[in-house]
């Protein structure tokens, strides 16, 4: 699994409460991304099996809102994204990062 | 479930033109997710003033289109749980330095066409004959003939189709050279990255 931003920014809105249901545009909001960003990964991670989705039961006090679809992460998917999010912590920055910088970027060039 | 508010129901006609793209087994449920996300978008207090919430709505059904313009795509053959290294399998990436180039492109043909503009008007100063009626007809048929091009593209960059088509009808030679300089994906049957705009 590579670790782009945007992943990286949902799956951390998504391990700090596993347990937690999200709609789209909450996520959208948490994760600051784009609703054609933001939809396509989670079908990605829904097919991997790394995120389930659920539809809300009708509610008679939601005033006529309709029914929302949560997502939330799987016992493998919180396992996968803790593993991720951590070696991506270790690793100080991913290499195109760096290269796609001007060198004087670069902690340690400054002087 | 039908929206009461004006922009609620443009937006559900948005989203339901964007769900057409979906297989047909997956359309009505896309279409019942992302239209109730529309209330909790139109109901959003932290976006403020109250009428920037119905352009919020509006960028999500933007959105909503390319996630389905993506999600109608088979996926890459061979993709397996956690092998598939594009997350993103939406329009190619450039480099910038590409960009840069396609930029400079784009502003240099625009330039040309301007001077070529100017230089043909300043022929006939009373907007009159000849000169006139062939910078039309070259302005009908550029518009045109980007219009065609991105109803046959498969798919484009950074702006949705009909976001396209629009720059290219509002703004008649930059909105053109831009969308082929910007918007278009490269083919392999069109030999160099810029465009030839004019005759």
């Amino acid at each position: 699994m590579k670790l782009t931003g945007p992943l990286e920014r949902v799956l951390r809105v998504l391990v700090a409460d596993p347990s937690a249901q999200h709609y789209g545009y909450d996520l959208m909001k948490a994760a600051r991304l784009p609703s054609g960003t933001l939809y396509p990964m989670l079908a990605r991670l829904q097919q991997e099996g790394l995120v389930d989705s659920e539809w809300e039961e009708p509610r008679q006090d939601a005033g006529g809102r309709p029914p929302r679809k949560y997502y939330r992460l799987t016992a493998e998917g919180a396992r996968v994204a803790r593993l991720e999010l951590a070696r991506a912590a270790a690793v100080p920055r991913p290499s195109r990062h760096v290269a796609a910088r001007p060198a004087h970027d670069t902690p340690g060039s400054a002087w | 479930m039908s929206g009461t508010r004006p922009v609620q129901r443009i937006a559900e006609r948005l989203i339901r033109s964007a769900c057409s793209r979906l297989p047909a087994d997956v359309r009505a449920e896309r279409f019942r997710e992302w239209t109730a996300e529309l209330p909790a978008i139109l109901d959003d207090e932290s976006i403020r003033p109250s009428w920037l919430r119905g352009l919020r709505a509006l960028a999500f059904c933007a959105g909503v289109s390319r996630a389905a313009r993506r999600l109608s795509q088979p996926a890459p053959a061979g993709s397996r749980p956690g092998k598939n290294p594009r997350w993103r399998s939406g329009a190619p990436r450039t480099r910038p330095s590409d960009a840069v180039v396609r930029v400079a492109i784009g502003i240099g043909v625009y330039l040309v066409v301007v001077a070529a503009a100017v230089g043909l008007l300043a022929t006939r100063p009373d907007h009159r004959g000849w000169p006139f009626l062939l910078l039309v007809a070259a302005g009908v048929g550029f518009d045109g003939y980007c219009l065609a091009d991105i109803a046959r593209a498969g798919q484009v960059r950074y702006l949705p189709k009909w976001g396209w088509a629009l720059v290219c009808l509002a703004q008649t030679p930059a909105g053109g050279i831009a969308y082929l300089c910007a918007g278009r994906v490269g083919r392999a049957r069109s030999a160099p990255p810029g465009p030839a705009p004019r005759p």
